[in-house]
């Protein structure tokens, strides 16, 4: 370990700064950790938030995770306002600055906003009635409004965006979706998303035909002030709440003058190092995958990117580089998906298990790098089986450029 | 230290057997079995597998 490493910063208090925290005390850091994060809370589960967390009517525990053991130093509710990497301090919001030998960034992202409407206080960007699902108080709120079982719009076909549907029709709601594509395809591939789509339509889901959508923020109000949504073709849906679930934005804004971000991202080497002393992890940071550096805004990605990255900051290149390995989940409309490999997915899948009736199945795609994806679904096993399963090489193996 | 599994919390994701083979897996039917209770020598492991679980179903004791 380097003589010089006594003082590391690491910002952001989600589960890639805690799991980086963790990381770096499992490496040997045995110096001064202080994790600085905007949120007021402890670390939670944010998957469970949309899942158990707004179904479980009185269990709201679903997303505590267990009480952390790197006995670092926590200022909690407080955000990062800028980064000196010349004098080595992350300023605070509040004025203050942290000292530091090391930093790890661990910002996360935000829910984007279709909002271009009037900014309010707590509202910022915010249509009116707009609703997003990102963090616990998003979470709680969502679960009140739920309880008088409003007619919901949900935009945004994506899992986060279907999973909310899922929910909100576990609750007793009437909900619409509306989304640019058939939603999951571009996240799924076609195959998945017919197989969700019929789910969601069996569990009473509406799909508004969109093509594009835009939430008026002044005068798109019925009589009764109900939120409507204006489709492209003109048409609109009035709804008592609406949903927004339009993808993430990471949390880079801290960092505009830092001289660390390369066209407005912050782009890390395959062991999450975005420069000496300088570490990045989690849903803000683009890494090298094998589908060129991007970000891979998901639980485990978070994690994995984390471990590999606080290894690296101390054991430097003796550190072994990230070797991602996507895993992916959700569960909606009664279906549990698990999926090991990357997605979407082009064409049928060949079944391991079960058929393409429904039921518990296990099937697997082969890509043409002769790597693979394994995908579950309403089944329970093993993860390094399913890792496994997408990592056998196909029978004929011929590799292509 | 003891590893404790709060059964009705966990749904089978097995991420835990990912980071942590030697103190536990998943069975035939899905369901997490602990071959290992009480940590001693595999703290962190242990660590690791309650830190990966989504739905907090593993803590240390």
């Amino acid at each position: 370990m380097s003589m010089t490493l006594k003082r590391i910063v690491v910002v952001g208090n989600g589960i890639a700064g805690l799991t980086a925290a963790d990381s770096l005390r499992a490496a040997g850091f045995d110096g001064d950790l202080t994790i600085v994060g905007d949120e007021p809370h402890a670390p939670y589960s944010r998957p469970a938030l949309s899942k158990a967390a707004l179904l479980d009517a009185d269990d709201m525990t679903s997303h505590q995770l267990p009480p952390s053991t790197h006995e670092a130093q926590e200022v909690r509710g407080v955000s990062a306002s800028g980064l000196d990497a010349d004098r080595k301090v992350v300023h605070l919001d509040d004025g203050s600055g942290l000292p530091y030998d090391a930093v790890v960034i661990a910002t996360g992202s935000r829910a984007r906003l279709l909002g271009t409407g009037p900014k309010t206080e707590g509202n910022a960007g915010r249509c009116d009635g707009e609703l997003t699902l990102r963090n616990l108080e998003d979470a709680l709120t969502l679960r009140r409004r739920l309880t008088n079982r409003p007619s919901v719009v949900v935009i945004g076909g994506g899992a986060l965006g279907m999973e909310i549907a899922s929910g909100c029709l576990s609750a007793g709601c009437e909900v619409t979706l509306v989304a640019h594509d058939r939603p999951l395809t571009r996240q799924l591939g076609p195959y998945l998303s017919g197989a969700f789509l019929a789910a969601a339509r069996r569990h009473g889901l509406k799909l508004a035909p969109s093509h594009a959508v835009e939430l008026r923020s002044t005068g798109g109000r019925t009589a009764d002030g109900r939120p409507l949504v204006v489709l492209a073709d003109g048409s609109t849906i009035e709804a008592e709440l609406v949903v927004s679930a339009v993808g993430d934005a990471p949390n880079v804004e801290w960092l505009a003058s830092s001289g660390l971000l390369t066209n407005g991202r912050l782009e890390v080497d395959a062991r999450g190092r975005v420069r000496p002393g300088i570490i990045a992890a989690g849903d803000v940071a683009a890494f090298p995958t094998k589908h060129g550096i991007q970000r891979v805004p998901l639980w485990t990605s978070a994690i994995e990117q984390s471990k590999a990255a606080a290894l690296a900051l101390v054991r430097g290149d003796e550190a072994p580089e990230l070797d991602f390995q996507p895993y992916f989940w959700t569960e909606q409309f009664g279906l549990s998906l698990k999926a090991s490999g990357f997605l979407p997915l082009a064409g049928a899948p060949e079944f391991l298990e079960g058929d393409p009736a429904g039921g518990p199945a296990l099937m697997r795609w082969s890509h043409d790098d002769g790597s693979g994806t394994a995908v579950a679904i309403n089944k329970r096993i093993p993860i390094p089986k399913l890792r496994r399963l997408s990592d056998t090489a196909p029978l004929v193996a011929s590799p292509t450029a | 230290m003891k590893i404790v599994l709060d059964r009705p919390r966990c749904e089978g994701h097995g991420l835990c057997e990912d980071v942590a083979p030697q103190l536990m897996h998943l069975d035939e039917e899905g369901e997490l079995v602990l071959d290992i209770e009480t940590v001693d020598n595999d703290v962190e492991p242990a660590k690791a597998a309650v830190r990966v679980c989504p739905v907090a179903a593993l803590r240390l004791a």
